[in-house]
């Protein structure tokens, strides 16, 4: 007996030999938060101040409450008119003076609306910081919305609307905002023409007095840049700004309910699948573990999702779930863009993955991977010039503490199996989930029955 | 006295110009094997990228494998003989990194962002690869799914699908290792044996055909020493020469339709054959490339965009799957953008005709040329500090394979700042010459 046992404990050491481990690298080094330093204006305006980098470059973002959320019914995209308005002049500036100008500085000024806030600035050399303290403010504060323009940015507008809704992606994703929010203005991705062409000048107006000013912004200066002269400059250029409106909120209510809805695609070579229901947002305790649980289900390469339907399967290219979140609001999704001959089987293995994962705990391996690898990415988030603004931009949006950035890591490293087993019961339900395809319905139907068992498919 | 002062005047200009330059520090060394190693500093993380770059770029895939390059790069995920498929992927997350890799003209490359105590880490698993890989058939076949995948999603099931940047080198170009489908047909895809996978391997990926640059917070001793001790014993290979790539001299505009079934608004793009790389004529298309297309400002921005409102933006540049600097080959400058059915092509092509011919009429005043320097230089740092320092090992790698010079990057400054407006004229009269062009149209769908 004891030689068998023997003689099996060489085997298993050999077989063990002819694999190498990989080193484990040296001692960790510490990762400390950049330091941050808050000015407060008299008129209660925030500056942030990032000293980051050794790269002679300085990011200036001023942040303002203003974006979709604020349109009301039938003003879909006029946020985005509004923007593309204040890169059209001053009233001391022409549209080719405000270019020239942060060219000549080696950046842009980037007006980029979103659903929640706005950023107003660029990315310039650090020389040229206060210069571009003021241009931002220029742009800001005294846009000109020229008339003489108007027609050519509604027609742009048009254009790219046209241009994205040939895109499966954007069609998929329009339907599924759709499904979940409804009215609310998170639901309605693109206007329609009639509503576009029917803007005017005085509605960008009144939507920019009723939506922008020191009471929403906070500014936002980090890189390589010289304190005293940056904060003069914003001060300069800021301080005497009306507070003007209260930030204003606007939080949905999603649905979470078996919706299915199939757009036809005749011919197409792949379908377009999204697949989620609304779930958790940043502000919520459970966040950090269900980033864990988001991350391991499908939102990284090594995900199970990913691993089944790409590396086993080979039906895909770039699955990926995400949590997608907004001010008080979230939803849990995966996409994929799948060959349409194997559309029923990539969503009976996306299903197999979300049941498999709220009935069984993954092992500690597999966990501690997947946080590990979040740690990571947190360190490399708050390793650019960008990444710090818009971790502190977010922050403050969700109005978290700064605890939360600096405990964040704990966190991660807190989340156990059980919980990221218990985050997926409670958060990624499949009988409440939004499914939109867009494909070739010929091809498609057929394999997508057992999903669509129940519920009314809707056509276009 | 007078003298004497506009001394001193001009040596504190000559001073502050100097002050303003960037620096990267560049180690570099060259392996027994002939591996290129290139060694920059940079504490500013506790990060470190890890980035290895081989000299087989899709130009030179076997004719009857197009695509080939690019399916190979995929393979280096399947598996080697210390870790099996997935594996790869999953030390590096699992270390709290990332990690991508791609195939570009003239390269392959593989990159990771690992936390910088992991360095070792990801060099024994880089060279683990670099020694051999271990594929299985089932391995090759999931993989060939996942690439014709990938040419759905990004050509044949997108509306201007690989427009322009996989069509218009197979317009422009006369020469097959230029003009080719880089992205491969599918039954090409398809037709790959294990036996094409071994071979490439054998014949590409080899020590003495490769790079490797290491960016971050390290002790450039300390990554020596790990660097040695990983990849010094990885054998060298017998690598073919380079094929011939060269393009004849362009005589005659081109110009091709392409029907769209999948857009419903029509496109326009023209390119020019670029001047050899790292020619006075090369720096000076880079800011040309300034001048006439990148930001607001440019010329043809504000003519076709701001002025006349034909398109939205105006895109391209030079080489359209990287920069001006990580390619090694003939290589183009493209313009492109998406219009109105009601507009023509030709209109939009007089617009932009008027704004090129006044760079090939008269010399660009100062102003202009300085203002395309400041552009140029801010680009130049934007792009050292991409994806976390992976733009700056991009950079560093490329020099060291295709000029065996990875500290040409603090050269680049001063290459631009000597431009004149006069080579700038010559530059853009020779190759701006509408016979150095090719157009390409996009029709959509009828009746959109």
């Amino acid at each position: 007996m004891k030689t068998i046992i023997i003689a099996l404990c060489l085997a298993v050491s050999l077989a063990f030999a002819q694999k190498e481990a990989p080193p484990a690298g040296s001692a960790p080094k510490d990762f400390t938060l950049p330091k941050k330093h808050i000015v407060t204006f008299k008129n209660g305006l925030e500056a942030v101040f990032i000293p980051y980098g050794r790269v002679p470059k300085v990011n200036i973002s001023v942040v303002i409450r203003v974006g979709n959320i604020n349109e009301r019914p039938g003003q879909t995209g006029l946020a985005d008119l509004m923007g593309d308005l204040m890169k059209e002049g001053t009233t001391t500036r022409t549209a080719e003076q405000i270019a020239a100008e942060a060219a000549s500085m080696g950046g842009s000024l980037n007006v980029g609306i979103g659903v929640d806030q706005s950023t107003i600035g660029g990315e310039v050399l650090s020389e040229f910081g206060p210069r571009m303290a003021a241009l931002a403010a220029d742009v800001v504060r005294n846009p000109l919305f020229p008339e003489s323009e108007l027609a050519r940015l509604k027609n742009n507008t048009l254009r790219e609307i046209t241009v994205a809704k040939s895109s499966p992606q954007q069609l998929t994703f329009e339907k599924f905002r759709s499904l979940l929010y409804g009215d609310h203005p998170y639901g309605t991705v693109f206007p329609t023409e009639e509503a576009v062409k029917g803007y005017t000048v005085a509605d960008v107006r009144k939507f920019y007095k009723e939506n922008v000013g020191a009471a929403r912004t906070r500014i936002y200066v980090a890189g390589v840049f010289d304190q005293a002269a940056m904060e003069k400059a914003l001060r300069d250029a800021f301080e005497s700004w009306p507070k003007g409106p209260a930030v204003h909120t606007n939080v949905p209510k999603p649905k979470a309910k078996k919706q299915f809805h199939l757009i036809d695609r005749p011919g197409a070579a792949q379908s377009t699948i999204y697949l989620g229901l609304p779930t958790l947002n940043n502000f919520d305790p459970d966040y950090v573990k269900m980033v864990v649980t988001n991350s391991l289900l499908g939102g990284s390469f090594g995900s199970r999702i990913t691993s089944n339907i790409r590396e086993q399967k080979g039906y895909t290219y770039s699955p990926n779930s995400q949590l997608s979140t907004r001010y008080r609001d979230g939803y849990w999704v995966q996409t994929a863009d799948v060959t349409s001959s194997v559309t029923g089987a990539s969503l009976k293995e996306i299903t197999y993955e979300i049941e498999r994962l709220r009935s069984e705990a993954p092992s500690d391996a597999e966990v501690e991977a997947i946080r590990n690898y979040i740690a990571g990415v947190f360190v490399l988030q708050n390793s650019s010039r960008g990444g710090i603004v818009g971790q502190l931009s977010n922050l403050k949006l969700h109005g978290l503490p700064d605890s939360y950035l600096a405990n964040y890591v704990k966190n991660v490293h807190a989340t156990t199996p059980a919980d990221v087993q218990a985050m997926a019961k409670r958060y990624v339900r499949p009988e409440e989930m939004t499914l939109v395809i867009t494909g070739d319905k010929a091809s498609v139907e057929k394999q997508i029955e057992e999903f669509a068992k129940g519920v009314p498919i809707e056509k276009k | 006295m007078r003298f004497r002062r506009l001394a001193v005047l001009a040596l504190a200009v000559v001073t502050a110009a100097a002050a303003q330059q960037f620096t990267v520090p560049v180690e570099y060394h060259t392996l027994d094997n002939g591996l290129k190693v290139v060694l920059s500093p940079d504490p500013t993380a506790p990060t470190v990228v890890v980035a290895v770059y081989y000299n087989i770029g899709f130009r030179i895939e076997p004719k009857d494998r197009t695509g080939f390059a690019h399916l190979f790069e995929h393979m280096m995920f399947q598996g080697s003989k210390n870790l099996g498929k997935m594996e790869f992927i999953k030390l590096v997350q699992s270390n709290g990194g990332i990690l991508n890799g791609s195939t570009r003209f003239d390269f392959t490359n593989y990159f990771q962002v690992v936390p910088a105590h992991k360095l070792e880490t990801i060099l024994w698993a880089e060279a683990d690869r670099m020694k051999g890989l271990n594929i299985t058939q089932e391995n090759l076949t999931n993989q060939q799914g996942v690439v014709k995948n990938e040419v759905k999603v990004n050509v044949l099931n997108q509306p201007y699908g690989g427009f322009p940047w996989l069509d218009m080198p197979q317009y422009a170009n006369e020469n097959w290792y230029n003009a080719h489908n880089f992205y491969g047909d599918l039954e090409h895809l398809d037709a790959a044996s294990l036996k094409d996978v071994q071979q490439f391997f054998d014949t590409y990926y080899a020590p003495n055909n490769a790079a490797l640059a290491i960016v971050g917070d390290f002790r450039p001793a300390e990554a020596l020493a790990l660097v040695k001790k990983h990849f010094g014993g990885i054998p060298k290979a017998a690598v073919p020469p380079l094929p011939d790539l060269r393009e004849p001299k362009q005589t005659a505009e081109k110009r091709f339709n392409k029907k769209d079934t999948l857009a419903y608004r029509p496109a326009l793009a023209f390119a020019y054959h670029m001047p050899e790389r790292n020619t006075p004529e090369y720096y000076a298309m880079g800011l040309i490339d300034q001048i006439l297309l990148q930001g607001e400002d440019s010329r043809l921005t504000q003519a076709i965009v701001k002025k006349k409102g034909y398109a939205s933006g105006v895109g391209g540049g030079i080489n359209l799957l990287g920069n001006m600097f990580n390619y090694n080959g003939p290589m183009l400058w493209t313009v492109s953008l998406i219009h109105d059915n009601g507009v023509k092509a030709d209109t939009i092509l007089a617009a932009a005709d008027a704004a090129i011919e006044e760079l090939r009429t008269r010399p660009v005043d100062r102003a202009t040329l300085d203002r395309a320097l400041v552009k140029l230089r801010s680009d130049l740092y934007g792009e050292y500090e991409g994806f976390f320092g992976f733009g700056t090992a991009d950079l560093l790698a490329s020099f060291a394979l295709f000029d065996n010079d990875p500290s040409r990057i603090n050269t680049l400054e001063n290459e631009f700042r000597t431009v004149t407006p006069e080579l700038i004229l010559r530059t853009a009269q020779e190759y701006l010459r509408p016979t150095n062009r090719t157009i390409l149209t996009i029709e959509p769908k009828s009746g959109s």
